[in-house]
């Protein structure tokens, strides 16, 4: 146990629920959005402290969270369900930042709950269609990385943006996550065989690797490792496996591309 | 390959990682603020890769050199932003993911399902050799990114 330097004065009931909530909440979102176990456990923490508990203990699983408030000799514990959405930064960096401003005991209680709503009802900064170019031509200049020449290129932008909004109109329509990303690979993979039918290009290959990298589940992995390194091995085990899986899903949707348009692999 | 050819190889090579970088920082939403961090991340990160294996290391070694380097531009960009580390990381080690080797592996276990069994020696040790180098470069990027925090920026912990 860590004894406190100077002992806070006991919150009432009502304020008691109010720290656990708020934080459960924040750290709920960071779960949601792609955050590392540590961080999720560390901004838990700042929260409930910074808002008047003495002590807080913070469970993170892979699909839940719960935490215990500790103040004066009253405790709680509550437990919030939690279903991965997807990746958000911005609501990450958001969160992050109320916690430091919290910490820093600028906010009280009432104040931190209006900037959670807001926080939660964040729009998304980017046009769909800008995502959809850029993440177009990201997978194009990884097309140019990996040796490929300038026909190659345009056929990875065309075959990553149509897949890109494949992606969109799929998970817009609350297919199974794992179903959005054989669907899409599948579609990246019959846009950018048109190189290799048309023998566009020297290697016409590279659009097919090039094409399906937007799926490339690179949040998942890196914070499983991040979550094995610190100590955190059930999040990072079950991280680890969710990542085998959608790359398990970007062969599979790549196969069913190639074998139904004929083109060779390597 | 002389100094000036290398120069503005790496300076290609460059570019195109930003741009990738700049793509999926955009994917994941990340703060528009954040994003030249993001674009500048991935560029110094895979051009310092580049640069390794141009001068004849094996893509393991000198994609644990360019993920540290990614992981240490990470800090500091995060303290200078002050947001989470992991966008930067992120947007940036997605340059460094072999995705060539990883396809070739994948591509060559197909393969194998169907090839006549005297000629599948070949296919099986290519499949195997980038399999592994796919593998141990994902780690290599993990273990990469962790490094400067875990050597140079421990903080005590909070919980």
């Amino acid at each position: 146990m860590t004894e406190q330097p100077t002992r806070k004065p006991p919150l009432e009931r009502e304020a008691l629920r109010d720290v656990i909530d708020l934080s459960l909440w924040a750290g709920q979102l960071l779960l949601q959005h792609g955050a590392e176990s540590a961080r999720i456990e560390e901004t838990v923490h700042h929260l409930g402290t910074g808002l008047g508990a003495d002590w807080m203990d913070i469970l993170v699983s892979p699909n839940a969270i719960a935490a215990t408030t500790i103040s004066g000799g009253e405790f709680r514990t509550k437990i919030r369900r939690v279903v991965a959405i997807g990746v958000n930064m911005q609501i990450i960096a958001e969160v992050n930042d109320l916690s430091r401003k919290v910490s820093a005991g600028a906010l009280d209680r009432f104040q931190v709950r209006a900037e959670m709503e807001r926080i939660d009802k964040l729009p998304r900064q980017y046009n769909r269609w800008v995502i959809v170019g850029m993440v177009g031509l990201a997978c194009a200049a990884f097309s140019r990385m990996l040796g490929g020449d300038w026909p190659v290129f345009f056929v990875t932008l065309a075959a990553a943006s149509v897949a890109m909004w494949v992606r969109q109109e799929l998970t817009r329509r609350y297919f199974n996550s794992l179903l959005v990303v054989v669907g899409t690979a599948f579609v990246a993979g019959v846009v950018a065989s048109s190189a290799s039918i048309m023998k566009w290009g020297a290697q016409p290959q590279t659009a097919l690797a090039a094409s399906v990298l937007l799926l490339v589940p690179g949040v998942a992995l890196i914070n499983c490792a991040d979550d094995l390194i610190q100590g955190h091995l059930v999040v990072g085990i079950i991280r680890g496996i969710t990542g085998g899986m959608v790359c398990l899903g970007i062969a599979l949707g790549l196969l069913l591309a190639i074998r139904l348009m004929g083109v060779s692999g390597l | 390959m002389n100094a000036v050819d290398l120069i503005g190889f790496l300076i290609q090579d460059a570019f195109w990682s930003a741009l990738a970088a700049t793509g999926f920082a955009i994917l994941f939403n990340v703060p528009k603020r954040t994003l030249v961090g993001c674009a500048l991340g991935g560029a110094i990160g895979h051009a310092a890769r580049t640069l390794l294996m141009q001068t004849g290391v094996e893509i393991e070694l000198a994609t644990l050199f360019g993920a540290t380097v990614i992981g240490l531009v990470g800090v500091l960009f995060a303290q200078r932003w002050r947001v989470p580390m992991t966008i930067f990381t992120v947007s940036a080690a997605v340059t460094l993911v072999p995705g060539g080797f990883a396809y070739r592996a994948m591509m060559g276990i197909i393969e194998l399902s169907t090839a006549d069994p005297t000629a599948s020696s070949t296919i099986l040790v290519a499949t195997i050799i980038n399999g592994i180098k796919t593998g141990l470069s994902l780690g290599a990027i993990a273990a990469g990114i962790a490094a400067p925090r875990l050597l140079f920026f421990r903080e005590r912990p909070v919980v």
